[in-house]
This record gives C-alpha cells, sequence and structure tokens, in this order.
C-alpha cells in the first residue's frame, strides 16, 4: 500500500474501516433485532416462545374481526437442531379469533381442543394467549447442539375459510399441507426467528 | 405435499407436543373428534346474540329466491350461527351471480342483539348472461328476452335482443341498449339511459281493424319501425317509495316507405311503491305504482297524448298456501300510438283469452283484476276485465286457469308457471296452454 501526499486518499483510507466497521455494526445490530424479535424460555418440560413485539391483529385481519368473522390463524412453531434447515421438533395449531362486538373484547379457541379457549382479551393478551398455547416438548430436542427457534403464522383467508364442520379433514395434516405451500401474496403472514439457544441455557 | 405422505409427516414432525398420531386411524379419529366438538360449538363468540336484522348494506333491491328470503326470515330471532350465515351468503352469491357475499356484525338495538349486514362484491367487472323473459302461449306463440349485461362498479350497460309477441298489440323484435348509473353522488338517485330498435310486425286481425277503424282515438296506423331514446333519472323519495322522471322520444316509421314518420315524445313519470313484511311463518308483499307518459307538443311530438296507469299487487304467504290479487286500470286521453294503448288477453292478464279477439286494437280504457290462490306449487287463478274505447260499451271478460309455479332449479330467482286457463264464456271451452318464466 502506497500513502500519497494527497489528502483525499489518506480520508478515503481513514473512511473505509470506518464505513466496514459501521456495517458490520448495523449487521449486528440488525442480527440482534432478528433474534429479539423471537424469545425462547422453557416450562413444565416444554419450550416456549414470546415476540413482545409481534401484532397480528392488525390490518385486513383486524377488519375483519371488528365486522364480527371469525379469523382463524395457523401457527407453526419449530425447532432446528446444528443447523437451521435441520427441523427435530414441530407444533402446529389453528386459532380463531372473534371479536365481541358488544364486549368490544376478543375471544381465542384452539382449534384442535375447543375446550381450550380464553374470552374477554385485548387485542395483545389475545395475540399473547396463542403463543402461550403453541409449544414444544424439550424431551424431543437434544441437549448438546445448537437450537432455533422459528416461528410462523398466517391469517386464513375468507375465501380458504373452511369451518371443521364443513370440512373433515381440517387436522394437523391439513396445517401441514398449509405450511408446505408458500403464502399467498394477499394473505397475512409473519416469520419470526430466535437467535441459537441450548436447552440448558434456557430459563422459564 | 401429497396426501398419502401427511399421516407420516404428521406424525413424524408433530414431536412430543402434538397427540400421537401414528397411523392414518389415528388421524382420522383426531379429526372426526375435531368435527364433533366443532359440531357442537360456534367458534364467533358473538354466537350468543340473537340476530335482530339481517339487511343489504348498500340497501340496494336485490332480488333474490323465495328459498334465500325464508333462510333469512327463519334466521331473524335466533342465535347467531356463522355457518349458517355462510350458507345464506353462499346460497345469496350463487343467485346474484356475484363474486362474493360478506356478512358483518353491528350491535342491535337491543342488548345482546345484533345486526347482519350483507355485502355483495360483484368484483372489478362482470359479464352477466340472462333470459328475464321466455314464455310460450299456444295461441300467440313465443317471447323472449335475452341480455348481456356488463357491471363496471355503479355502472352496468345492459344489451338485449327481444322477440315479444305477448305484451303489445303488435309483435316487435329488436335490439334494445341500456346504460345504469347505480348511483349518482348519492345510493338515492340512479340514472338510465335506454335505446330501442324494433320492427313491427301485425297479426291479420289488427290489420284488418286498421282497416275498418273510424276510432278518432288511434294516434298513428301500423308502422313498420319503432326508435325509442329514453333518459331518466330514479330518485329515491323515502324508502322503499321511489319516482322516476325521464323523456322518452319515439320516433315511428310507417308502413309506407314514401309516408313521413311519425314521433311520439312524453314526458314519463313513474311512482314505484314496493314493500315486504315478514313475521312467523308469514310473509305480505305489497307492490304499487302510478305512471304518466304525457306525448306533449312542447317536446315536438306529432302524436299527443297523455297515458295514466296505475297497478297494485298484494301477495300474502302463510306457510304453504299463497294468495295474491292483482289490479291494473288505466286511461288514455288523446291519440296514442297502438304500442301505448291496453292490452288484455295475454300471458299475464285475462289468461285464456285471446288479445286480438278481444280487442285488436287495444283499448284506451283498460280495469282488470286477478285473485290466485296457491298450495305449494299449484296454483288456481281468476280473472276478470275489460279493455275498451272510450264512449263504447264494456264487455266484462273472466277466465280461470289452473296450473304450477315456483322456483324450479336454475329458475329459483324468477317465477315459473306452466298453467292451462279457460276463457269462461257460454259454448265451447277453448284451453290455453301458458308456459315460461320472469313474465
Amino acid at each position: 500500500m502506497t500513502i500519497r501526499p494527497n489528502g483525499r486518499l489518506q480520508i478515503k483510507f481513514v473512511a473505509a474501516p470506518l464505513l466496514v466497521a459501521a456495517l458490520i455494526g448495523f449487521e449486528l445490530l440488525g442480527l440482534g433485532v432478528s433474534s429479539e424479535e423471537l424469545l425462547v424460555h422453557a416450562g413444565s418440560g416444554d419450550v416456549h416462545v414470546t415476540a413482545p413485539r409481534l401484532h397480528f391483529l392488525t390490518g385486513k385481519s383486524l377488519q375483519r374481526l371488528l365486522d364480527g368473522a371469525v379469523v382463524p390463524f395457523d401457527f407453526q412453531l419449530s425447532l432446528a437442531a446444528g443447523s437451521k434447515s435441520n427441523v427435530v421438533a414441530r407444533s402446529l395449531e389453528r386459532f380463531s379469533v372473534s371479536y365481541d362486538v358488544w364486549q368490544e373484547k376478543f375471544s381465542v379457541i384452539r382449534l384442535r381442543d375447543l375446550r381450550k379457549s380464553s374470552l374477554s382479551l385485548s387485542a395483545n393478551a389475545a395475540e399473547g394467549w396463542c403463543l402461550d398455547n403453541i409449544f414444544v416438548s424439550a424431551s424431543a430436542l437434544p441437549a448438546d447442539r445448537q437450537l432455533w427457534a422459528h416461528l410462523e403464522i398466517r391469517s386464513v383467508e375468507p375465501r380458504d375459510q373452511v369451518l371443521p364442520v364443513r370440512d373433515p379433514n381440517i387436522s394437523i395434516a391439513t396445517l401441514i399441507e398449509i405450511f408446505s405451500r408458500t403464502p399467498r401474496p394477499q394473505q397475512d403472514h409473519w416469520s419470526l426467528e430466535s437467535a441459537a439457544f441450548h436447552l440448558a441455557d434456557l430459563k422459564p | 405435499m401429497k396426501l398419502a405422505l401427511i399421516p407420516f409427516l404428521a406424525s413424524a414432525l408433530a414431536g412430543q407436543s402434538l397427540p400421537p398420531l401414528g397411523s392414518t386411524g389415528d388421524l382420522d379419529t383426531a379429526s372426526q373428534n375435531l368435527v364433533d366438538e366443532a359440531r357442537a360449538t360456534d367458534l364467533n363468540v358473538n354466537s350468543r346474540y340473537v340476530i335482530e336484522s339481517i339487511t343489504f348494506k348498500d340497501s340496494r333491491p336485490y332480488k333474490l329466491s323465495s328459498l334465500a328470503l325464508a333462510e333469512m326470515h327463519r334466521l331473524v330471532g335466533s342465535k347467531l350461527n356463522s355457518e349458517s350465515l355462510n350458507r345464506l351468503a353462499e346460497r345469496i352469491c350463487g343467485e346474484l351471480r356475484a363474486y362474493n357475499v360478506t356478512f358483518k356484525l353491528a350491535r342491535g338495538g337491543e342488548p345482546d342483539a345484533v345486526k347482519v349486514l350483507l355485502e355483495v362484491d360483484k368484483g372489478p367487472g362482470k359479464f352477466d348472461f340472462s333470459v328475464p323473459t321466455f314464455v310460450y302461449n299456444s295461441r300467440q306463440g313465443w317471447t323472449g328476452v335475452a341480455e348481456a349485461a356488463a357491471t363496471f362498479g355503479p355502472n352496468v350497460i345492459t344489451v338485449g335482443g327481444v322477440s315479444d309477441g305477448d305484451t303489445l298489440i303488435e309483435r316487435t323484435e329488436g335490439v334494445r341498449a341500456r346504460y345504469d348509473r347505480l348511483s349518482l353522488g348519492s345510493d338515492r338517485v340512479r340514472f338510465a339511459f335506454q335505446l330501442e330498435a324494433y320492427r313491427d310486425e301485425y297479426n291479420r286481425a289488427t290489420l284488418d281493424a286498421l282497416d275498418n277503424d273510424l276510432s278518432s282515438s288511434l294516434g298513428a296506423g301500423a308502422y313498420r319501425s319503432r326508435l325509442n331514446f329514453e333518459p331518466s333519472a330514479t330518485f329515491v323519495l323515502a324508502k322503499p317509495l321511489t319516482f322516476t322522471v325521464g323523456l322518452s322520444f319515439e320516433q315511428l316509421q310507417p308502413d309506407f316507405p314514401a309516408a313521413q314518420s311519425e314521433s311520439a315524445n312524453a314526458v314519463i313519470n313513474t311512482l314505484h311503491y314496493h314493500r315486504r313484511w315478514d313475521s312467523d311463518a308469514t310473509i305480505e308483499e305489497l307492490d304499487a305504482g302510478y305512471s304518466l307518459r304525457a306525448a306533449t307538443k312542447m317536446l315536438g311530438t306529432d302524436l299527443a297524448y297523455n297515458r295514466h296507469a296505475v297497478n297494485l299487487r298484494y301477495g300474502y304467504r302463510h306457510d304453504h298456501q299463497s294468495v295474491e290479487v292483482k289490479l291494473v286500470a288505466g286511461v288514455i286521453y288523446g291519440r296514442a300510438p297502438l304500442f301505448e294503448r291496453f292490452v288484455l288477453g295475454d300471458s299475464s292478464t285475462l289468461r285464456g283469452w285471446n288479445k286480438y279477439d278481444l280487442d285488436p286494437l287495444g283499448g284506451n280504457r283498460l280495469a282488470y283484476g286477478s285473485v290466485t290462490y296457491g298450495y305449494r306449487i299449484m296454483r288456481i287463478f281468476y280473472d276478470t276485465g275489460s279493455v275498451w274505447d272510450e264512449g263504447k260499451p264494456v264487455a266484462v271478460k273472466q277466465s280461470s286457469g289452473i296450473g304450477v309455479s315456483g322456483g324450479l332449479g336454475i329458475f329459483q330467482k324468477g317465477a315459473f308457471l306452466l298453467a292451462v286457463a279457460f276463457p269462461l264464456r257460454q259454448g265451447h271451452a277453448d284451453p290455453v296452454l301458458i308456459a315460461g318464466m320472469n313474465f
């Protein structure tokens, strides 16, 4: 490297490492934000997730709810070990959300177990209740390997909104098939990933 | 993903957070449990509320089948059931051939009651083909109207072909085109423009009567063709009362090319009232109208006349029984052309009589009444009335008939009628077969 008595070049040499450092910093910051979106913790032998900044009762889905419709949301929580593509455990749920037009509160039912429901919730509480009720058993996970959690949520479009009474095949199998497809452009969907973690490091 | 793989993947991927789904049987059982439980539970938290009313959000007068109306009637007063409302929305979507029909809930007037608002999405642009009228009368032959309509938002363009030997004294064959603007600033104002071009043909009896006619009330003789331009605006005065005002510029081309054409330019006014009352197992419907066509020299008309017509229809239905009463009256002052003159003895009035036997030129006075009793799809009717010219004796005629009517498959939207009608007169009975829909 030749240093020339040229102020501009010297400035460039000084600026370049700064720029690189800034980019790396922003990238790290970005990764940090991404990891922080989905927080993983342990509870009763299961792996749970929370997403403080996630709000899926918004936009078109929220408008449909305020109009009195039932809006189902499909959830998929998957755990990968060793590498992000090596999924070792998965949990799938469909939650049906509705909005009480008189009480102005939300109600959520977990479709796989209709006895599991919660009434009179705020929007934040309804979102939180859904996340509380999707989890993966910790016993299925390797304790010695690095893990990643990935959460995917999709709203069900009105045209696809086939209630169980009309489609006996709506089940885990149907949910697996739904998540095997890419979401439609007009479909509300969210995808969050946790930072890498070890099972032993999880706190309640 | 292939369905055959699903049970395997379900069990492989479910991990321990899911119930064991090791076989297809288990999966089926789990699904069936889900179905059974869902049957017992409406997922909508609003299912605890009673439906106070079901209306269309845009307040348009959609034409629905009696089955859809009965379903709406059944749901009002019951607890909200999303599945039933979805079924109703699907049915209405099919009947209106809409892109989508959804429902919205709003608080009702009473606590624990909700209003259901149906929203019809006709789609960004829609083409529709329909046969609004199709009739066979064993004396007067076929009548049919076919239309193609394109809808773009609140704009509707309709183009149709007509062959009508039933409604007027003459048979008209031709085309008509219409533009409708369904809202003009507000839903309370609608605008329309219609263009009609018909070629006219006459029955022998009419031509003979024209040759011998000494009546001063007939405004024009036989004309070969008609061309009509008709702009109009409809105002919703106070629901369900509407008022239509417009202009009709009608050009009559005489049978002889050398003769000059004549015009019948008129101001048109129509007051229309339609109301329906639903209560337990009973439906009442009232349809009333008054129309005035005033052909005035101010519009440069060659034929000056005023045509007044009133009509009233009342229907009462309880369970499987129904009664319908129709009253029509009209009077023409001045010299009106043939197409404006009143006619009885077609497929919907004084059924069983031949209009050419009653008056081959029509009349400028009309009085008509009809009573129909129905049980399920069976219908028995009695018609009476007279059409005559001012100053001439009034001959009241009667007829009766029996038939079947109702919605059948694709004809659900309109009344389908197959009937045999008899003119009530001394001497021989000469039945007429009438079949058709939407007339």
